[in-house]
């Protein structure tokens, strides 16, 4: 046999190899360990806010045995932080360091790369999600006793990288095209504080709260009559229906599969503010639409930016 | 194309919007050459060895290694090329065992593969004990050497050089060159770039000179130095140097003049055949004692400064 003849390796090796390398990445930047440390030190002021007043007041604290699986210790901030954090470098970054030269020079094939480092970015995001979310558990278990539904955790923690994964996808798709981290994150943070904003203004301003249902982020905000607390301005349970809440979303569904959304429009500029019912719908509905289009909006932002990567010339 | 031809360009052209980087540029590369590919700076090697690796699309023309035409995303062509960029970049959070794990993983290579050659190439780079240590507390010498070793450590047929003496001291330019020799007579092709006429002539069997896109002349560079050297001149010093010996070599027939400084006579020549055993013989037997004896013709440098100039108009 020539010395030289060789044989190309397995597509898993490759694909190992990538993430394997991307993993080393994502682990060993300041910035995620960074988010890591800002969200732990979150959940854990949300844990211990509860003793706290309890100390103040001398009030016990009260047994919530619906805690753990309502509260969800991200949000839609904390999954848009941590999208950003784990990917606005993996593509855009490499480009600029002039790392990726070597890499595209190696016998894997550039969507080999980019599968490589969309698992990387998974397992990071549910590893980290997995700590985080049993951290919250077990605080809420020995601060609120005895808690609900804990067999739900799973799927919200699923939800959460599934509402994660939106951004990552935006993220990335940004990072491709524009070859820089720097635009991939304040791009990705414009649309972030468009689509609140926007939000905030539409369900203000206008009975079209339906077109909240097709962006990406918090959504538009429906009630469930019958559950949680009421007043003049909350007739039930609110409910955002964005890709940000599929997690809520899913284990509320679990707990009341026959629910319906409600959802109002806020009358601020009349003298006496009121709220006008606008349409419901049930929440089976609520909940595909919002997974089908995070979906949708995944595919079609990793699709964007894998073929800009795959497609990319180095320059320099 | 023949099989002893490892990369073959034909027609190759690239342009940046309105700049014409590559102007219908080819070049063929044999197997188990030493290939220096010169030319000033934006000149256009390293888009055309950019185009080779597949970091970017040509505009027309075919370019064939291991005679498959590169088009596209190729990971299987890769398998069998070596590829060192001018001034490598590497993820500085690695080091430098880390990284070439990882791209030995990408060659499919076994683990114990992996260990043996990876050893075998940090004490061939000089890097054996800091193999440990963060690649972003390397010096530039050291991520030279290392990407020295990374092209490497496939142990591939062809290895492309993209300025592999750039940003390192003189000791360690004479150590990458004797490594390039070393790596040619294990049987690999190198093409490599550089503008460094004088490591181009030390190490180099074949060149191609390229000057704004366009290649100015490709062959040896014994075929090169021939075509430019004008009159060939034979150097020869002699110990006991006398009037005989002079007239007995000017009666040889490819003998067209000399000229004598001291001890030494300039012979000119008709030819441009290898002349030195008959002339040699003729001194010996005319009673002569040679102290030293060379070829001379125009230099590299002298050859590049001419076809460049000419290039310019």
């Amino acid at each position: 046999m020539n010395k030289h003849e060789k044989h190309s390796p397995r597509w898993i090796t490759g694909f190992l190899a990538v993430v394997k390398y991307e993993l080393l990445w994502n682990l060993r930047k300041k910035k995620f360990w960074g988010m890591v440390v800002v969200a732990f030190i979150l959940s854990t002021l949300s844990l211990l806010l509860p003793i706290i007043l309890s100390n103040m007041t001398g009030q016990p604290i009260k047994q919530n045995p619906d805690y753990v699986i309502t509260l969800n210790p991200l949000g839609s901030l904390g999954f848009f932080l941590f999208a950003v954090v784990t990917v606005m470098n993996s593509i855009s970054g490499e480009f600029e360091s002039g790392t990726i030269t070597l890499l595209l020079t190696k016998p894997i094939s550039r969507t080999t790369i980019f599968l490589g480092k969309l698992a990387a970015a998974f397992i990071t995001l549910l590893t980290t999600y997995i700590i985080l979310f049993v951290y919250v558990a077990i605080g809420g278990i020995a601060i609120y006793g005895p808690q609900n539904n804990l067999h739900l955790l799973p799927i919200s923690l699923l939800g959460s990288i599934v509402s994660t994964f939106v951004w990552i996808a935006i993220v990335l798709a940004l990072g491709s095209l524009s070859k820089n981290s720097i635009i991939a994150a304040i791009g990705a943070f414009g649309i972030y504080l468009g689509a609140s904003i926007g939000s905030g203004i539409i369900s203000l301003f206008s009975e079209e709260v339906w077109i909240l249902n097709y962006i990406p982020g918090s959504g538009a905000t429906g009630y469930i009559k019958g559950l949680g607390s009421q007043t003049p301005f909350t007739p039930g349970m609110s409910i955002s229906t964005g890709t940000d809440n599929i997690a809520t979303l899913f284990t509320t569904y679990l707990l009341h599969p026959l629910a319906n959304v409600t959802f109002y429009k806020i009358n601020m500029i009349s003298q006496v503010p009121n709220i006008t019912e606008l349409y419901s719908e049930p929440l089976s509905l609520v909940l595909l639409r919002t997974v089908s289009i995070a979906f949708f909006y995944i595919f079609i932002f990793l699709f964007i930016a894998w073929y800009a990567f795959k497609k990319a010339e180095v320059l320099d | 194309m023949s099989m002893e031809t490892v990369i073959e360009i034909n027609g190759l052209t690239k342009r940046y919007g309105s700049l014409v980087a590559l102007n219908k540029l080819s070049l063929n590369v044999k197997h188990n050459t030493i290939h220096g590919f010169l030319g000033p700076n934006g000149a256009g090697k390293t888009t055309t060895i950019k185009i080779l690796v597949g970091l970017l699309e040509p505009d027309e023309g075919i370019v064939k290694i291991f005679d498959r035409e590169v088009h596209g995303d190729q990971p299987d062509i890769r398998l069998n090329m070596g590829y060192m960029p001018e001034l490598p970049k590497f993820p500085k959070h690695l080091t430098a065992y880390e990284l070439l794990d990882i791209y030995g993983r990408m060659y499919g290579m076994s683990i114990q593969e992996r260990h043996e050659r990876i050893s075998e190439l940090l004490e061939l780079v000089g890097l054996k004990g800091r193999e440990k240590d963060l690649i972003g507390k390397y010096s530039r010498g050291m991520l030279q050497r290392l990407g020295i070793a990374q092209a490497l450590l496939n142990d591939p047929e062809l290895v492309i050089l993209d300025e592999p003496s750039q940003g390192l001291d003189p000791v360690g330019m004479v150590e990458i060159r004797d490594l390039i020799k070393r790596i040619w007579k294990e049987g690999m092709t190198v093409f490599l770039s550089s503008h460094l006429l004088f490591e181009v002539e030390q190490i180099c069997s074949h060149v191609t000179i390229i000057n704004r896109g366009v290649a100015l002349i490709s062959d040896t560079i014994q075929n090169i130095s021939e075509k430019f050297s004008g009159i060939s001149v034979l150097q020869v010093e002699i110990a006991n140097l006398s009037d005989m010996i002079i007239e007995n070599i000017r009666r040889l027939p490819f003998v067209s003049n000399i000229i004598q400084d001291g001890k030494v006579l300039n012979i000119e020549l008709k030819t441009r055949d290898d002349v030195r055993p008959q002339i040699s013989q003729e001194i010996i037997k005319s009673g002569g004692i040679i102290i030293s004896m060379s070829l001379k013709g125009k230099s590299l440098e002298e050859i590049f400064m001419e076809l460049v100039s000419k290039s310019h108009g």
